[in-house]
């Protein structure tokens, strides 16, 4: 097992230099001087010419690249051009608030998610199951921005139940702001986890050793609770460690409707200043999450199932 | 009296499934729904459309800063709320233009900075505008300070700003803007000459609480202010950047004042929600089609002209601007010295003329690209061009440009036809400026080289005669539109809406004067 996980962790950190490395190419790839973006237009010459040398921006694209990667070994992501601090500051001071909407928002699509596609597999071509697979398909069809203005007028300002923007301040507050927000992007997660475990456990019930569980008299709850769902929920923990990354991407559009902060909007915000140094440190970490995320997910799966190891 | 107990029908895990689903039932609404609506706490909150990035008045980025220095700086003079543009008195007692490069002033004596930097003095107005002009503070807004030489001190509170040559928009952008703000030399020599995202010393009638960046600034009443007392205790700024969000959580009741976008001006011209009122100012935006002149397809004047002529203003503000702007004359705004009540070209199109004149350019089979900014507004009017140009018998191919593309657009040979749009602050020499032969192939994409506007650039801002000036910015716009390059489209707009609680201070231009915010 050992050895496995630092395999899949080798693996992690390859994908990580390749995936930064693209990305780097691909942002200075942009057409327009970042320079004159970031001055405006009455910036002088010489304030330009300033910037695009401690941007090393006046450097080949090889020297530019060693430059980053050895600032990165010094753990050093640079400074913000507009306000003079730290990259790695910044980046990790709107981490937390998107890290906050994910969890959430995978954590109770998951667990619901589960819930009903165990239940619809336990009850196959029963009315409760047409109903859980005509639900499932609404929410992964449903788009999320769809889902999130329908409940931002009903939720925030026909009801006012909940606030309509902002992150909060303290647990409950901000517990109470990410209520929405994370709703929205975990709708589609339900329909899809449940779609997904309904399938693979209608598969795993029709095993034999679950017919020789039936044999023994075991009840139809504790086959389907310690048998069939241990077996079935593999899947949905692969899905997970991948659904992490969509969901960073999904939070840009979430943080820009909810008005909220976070790494998705600082992304933009910086993409659309040309603000080199804040949007690699947030691909970085964006990217570096999203490899862990599957890296752990391919883990567990290891962990709970062993064939996943020699598989791989 | 006996009394006989019955089982009730309902067992222990009915019993508490219900009572739990009865229990969050009666809670959501209780808890969740005594949120306080905006403004009737004491707290004033109010949408800004992007973060603040810095305290240094020397290098603001945007307006999103100044909002927040105009209300905990003081300058000499602040920009007054209305209508019509004009200053007023702020930290000066006193001032007073005794001739064309010099300007006398005195400062109040009750003002006084935080962090226990004393007393506001002359000394500290000098090192505040002297540092915007100092090549090593690499302020990006230097050139709002224009021809500053320097700053005399001849008093504790008394002193004489001196410039180099005359410059008039010293009155409208260089005191009562950005740069005006002024700030405490003890406390920024203290912090090794940098302002960074902190304020080291404020002294207006609010003070920064916190910031959270992307999250939120506050700022609380000064308690030291000795002016005016401000109305309100706190100002939440929530920076969000999509309007229509702004105007639900402006609907939900957790914002008092936003800027709404124009497709939702007639929805609030029929009502605002909570009580609240729409505020319809014109902006100091100018969105023009400007046309390459050195571009070999587009050095004929009279196609230029014809051009001109074929493209239907009117048409594109109601498509692309909901009709809730306003046709423009020029690049200089109404309410502003040089904005022209008529162009020589009407709004409407004029479709006889225009094929007149493409008859008599010689030109035929004419096909053109038009750039154009992604946006939705932009496309709407790029795409109204391309239909009112076909009438003629011009083609239009659009090129829809991602932002960094579009904006590195003026060293591009092969620009023809692009849409644009230029920001502005209150002084026309602002909007003149991008149009001259120096900026050629930098911000003048069009390559207009005229040495008449030229020189009447140059004469204008030195010129401290307003009606002398008006005539000039006038002049130098007819000679933009004459040279056939330019069709000026519109100024657009900022609707805000404001609760029943607030009553908001604005510029002209719809911008918010903070400090002047007051209760209804």
């Amino acid at each position: 097992m050992l050895s496995y996980t630092l395999k899949r962790f080798a693996l992690a950190a390859l994908i990580l230099v390749v995936a930064v490395t693209v990305m780097f190419l691909m942002i200075r790839a942009v057409p327009g001087n970042p320079v004159e973006i970031m001055l405006g237009p009455r910036a002088t010459p010489e304030l330009q010419a300033k910037l695009t040398s401690e941007l090393a921006l006046d450097q080949p694209m090889w020297r530019q690249l060693a430059l980053f990667y050895g600032g990165l070994l010094r753990g050093d992501l640079g400074v913000d051009v507009f306000s003079g601090r730290s990259v790695t500051d910044i980046v990790f001071e709107q981490l937390p608030y998107t890290l906050h909407l994910i969890f959430l928002s995978i954590g109770w699509s998951a667990i619901l998610g589960v819930a009903i596609g165990a239940y619809a597999a336990a009850h196959p071509n029963t009315l409760a199951d047409r109903v859980v697979a005509t639900l499932s398909v609404s929410f992964v069809a449903a788009p999320a921005f769809v889902v999130a203005l329908l409940s931002l007028l009903l939720f925030a300002v026909y009801l006012r139940w909940f606030p309509a923007i902002g992150a909060g301040e303290g647990f409950w507050d901000v517990l109470y702001h990410l209520v929405l927000p994370a709703f929205a992007m975990g709708l589609s997660w339900v329909g899809y986890v449940a779609r997904l475990v309904r399938a693979s456990m209608l598969e795993v019930l029709g095993e034999s050793h679950i017919r020789t569980a039936r044999a023994f008299g075991l009840s139809e709850r504790r086959i389907i609770g310690a048998y069939a769902l241990r077996i079935a929920i593999l899947p949905v923990v692969t899905v997970i460690g991948v659904g992490m990354g969509f969901l960073l991407s999904g939070a840009v559009f979430t943080e820009i409707v909810f008005a909220r902060p976070g790494l998705g909007k600082l992304v933009i915000d910086s993409i659309t200043t040309r603000n080199y140094p804040i949007v690699m440190g947030a691909v970085l970490v964006s990217t570096g999450l999203f490899v862990v995320s599957t890296a752990l997910a391919d883990i567990i799966n290891a962990v709970l199932d062993p064939r996943a190891r020699t598989e791989n | 009296m006996k009394i006989e107990w019955t089982k009730a029908p309902m067992g222990r895990r009915t019993f508490l499934r219900g009572a739990t689903a009865l229990g969050a039932v009666t809670a959501v609404p209780m808890g969740f729904g005594s949120r306080a609506a905006a403004g009737t706490d004491g707290v004033l909150r109010i949408r800004a459309y992007g973060d603040t990035q810095t305290m240094d008045p020397a290098k603001i980025l945007s307006v999103n800063e100044e909002e927040v220095m105009a209300a905990t700086y003081n300058k000499l003079i602040q920009y007054k709320p209305g209508r019509e543009w004009g200053w007023q008195l702020d930290a000066a007692s006193m001032i007073e233009q005794v001739d064309p490069t010099h300007i006398k002033f005195a400062l109040r004596d009750d003002i006084g900075f935080t962090n226990g930097f004393g007393a506001m003095t002359a000394e500290d107005v000098k090192f505040s505008f002297e540092r915007v002009i100092d090549p090593a503070t690499e302020a990006t807004n230097k050139p709002d300070m224009g021809t500053l030489s320097h700053v005399e001190v001849t008093g504790e509170r008394e002193g004489t700003i001196v410039l180099k040559d005359p410059f008039a928009p010293l009155w409208s952008i260089a005191l009562p803007y950005q740069t005006g703000n002024i700030v405490s030399k003890k406390a920024v020599e203290a912090a090794g000459g940098i302002i960074g995202t902190d304020p080291v010393a404020e002294s207006g009638p609010y003070l920064r609480d916190s910031w959270s960046p992307k999250s939120k600034t506050v700022l609380k009443r000064n308690p030291d202010w000795k002016g005016d007392a401000p109305a309100w205790d706190t100002i939440e700024i929530l920076p969000i950047d999509d309007e229509n969000t702004a105007e639900i959580a402006f609907e939900a009741g957790e914002i008092d004042f936003t800027r709404v976008s124009l497709g939702s001006v007639e929805r609030y011209r029929g009502g605002v929600p909570n009580g609240g009122t729409l505020i319809e100012n014109p902006s100091l935006y100018y969105v023009w089609l400007g046309m390459n002149m050195d571009h070999p397809k587009l050095q004929n004047k009279k196609l230029r002209q014809a051009i001109q002529h074929a493209i239907d203003v009117p048409s594109i503000l109601q498509a692309a601007y909901f009709g809730a702007v306003e046709p423009s004359t020029g690049i200089i705004a109404p309410g502003l010295a040089g904005n022209r009540k008529t162009g020589r070209i009407p709004p409407e199109a004029n479709f006889e003329k225009a094929a007149a004149l493409l008859a008599e350019s010689g030109e035929t089979n004419v096909s053109l690209t038009l750039d154009v900014l992604n946006k939705t507004t932009f496309a709407t009017t790029a795409q109204i061009i391309q239909a009112t140009l076909a009438q003629i018998g011009i083609s239009v191919e659009i090129n829809l440009l991602e932002s960094g593309a579009f904006w590195a657009s003026g060293d591009n040979e092969n620009l023809q036809l692009v849409l644009n749009r230029y920001s502005m602050t209150p002084d026309p020499y602002y909007a003149t400026s991008w149009f001259t032969t120096e900026q050629a192939g930098i911000w003048n994409w069009e390559r207009h080289k005229n040495p008449e506007y030229d020189a009447l650039h140059e004469a204008a801002f030195r010129e401290t005669d307003t009606a002398k000036r008006d005539e000039m910015y006038q002049q130098a716009q007819s000679i933009m539109e004459e040279s056939g390059a330019y069709r000026f489209i519109t100024h657009e707009a900022t609707p805000v809406i404001h609760s029943a609680d607030v009553v908001p201070a604005l510029r002209p231009d719809g911008l918010s004067l903070l400090r002047y915010f007051d209760k209804a």
